[in-house]
């Protein structure tokens, strides 16, 4: 059977250890160890931010997370609770526009977070420890 | 999530900083108290300075954090009651063993540090 690993992310896009959990996920992968899933937490939850630019001259740590998810599939989850404590949401102007506003700002966005990241909560942190062989947190 | 497997492992959360200079305390609190509503087998241990978030009488609106210490009451609920604390963080820090919730258990380095590894994943905030 595949061994398997789950991950908890803990710390901001800027972090070496934030470094250090994607090039993890990447040997994990090489060494056929299935990764289930990426669980972000504390400010960790700052690699969701979308609008985050990094200088380009600098590791992309949003680009590398986006690859992880769409080349190999590994789930990213984010505790929604502590993202909206750090000004991440996927229910910005949710409310119903006034026509004054609309007539302002025809094209408005839903959400900060970017699309490669599961909206979840701690209970995902749950099944993650209770499902993968080994549990890293960093 | 019906299919998490009921308690085959055990998890330990590490407290190791002091309650309110930032969110890990409460964090990891949130954290216990789902592991404890899923039924799972959970551990709190506290060393260093997160000794400091079980000591009493503390006034956290004088600075105006909220004081999420209250909450831990809400962990006898969940029947999480392996509540470990580090004798030798008490004794360094010169704080009495005045806590704010019952159950705790205070352990000397060694012991404190064989309880720890009995656990299967260790959660460190």
């Amino acid at each position: 059977m595949q061994n398997t690993l789950a991950l908890v992310v803990t710390t901001p896009p800027n972090s070496n250890l934030t470094t250090s959990a994607i090039n993890l996920v990447h040997a994990a992968i090489e060494n056929n160890v299935k990764v289930i899933g990426v669980f972000f937490y504390q400010d960790g939850v700052l690699n969701a931010a979308k609008h985050l630019s990094i200088p380009s001259d600098e590791f992309q740590t949003l680009t590398q997370w986006q690859q992880l998810n769409s080349r190999y599939d590994v789930p990213l989850y984010l505790c929604i609770s502590a993202a909206e404590k750090r000004g991440l949401t996927d229910e910005l102007n949710n409310h119903e526009p006034s026509s004054h506003e609309l007539s302002h700002e025809p094209s408005q966005e839903t959400s900060n977070i970017d699309s490669v990241f599961t909206v979840s909560g701690l209970g995902e942190l749950v099944e993650l420890t209770s499902k993968a062989e080994r549990v890293v947190q960093l | 999530m019906s299919d998490v497997t009921q308690a085959t492992k055990t998890v330990a959360i590490v407290n190791t900083q002091a309650p309110f200079s930032s969110a890990a305390g409460k964090e990891a609190l949130d954290a216990a108290l789902i592991f404890g509503s899923f039924e799972q087998a959970i551990s709190l241990f506290f060393i260093g300075d997160g000794v400091f978030q079980m000591i009493g009488d503390q006034n956290a609106s004088s600075i105006a954090v909220k004081d999420y210490l209250k909450t831990f009451s809400a962990l006898e609920f969940y029947d999480i009651e392996n509540i470990y604390l580090c004798k030798e963080s008490l004794n360094e820090r010169n704080l009495p063993a005045n806590f704010h919730i019952d159950n705790i258990q205070v352990l000397a380095q060694n012991e404190f540090s064989q309880r720890l590894h009995s656990h299967h994943v260790i959660y460190r905030f």
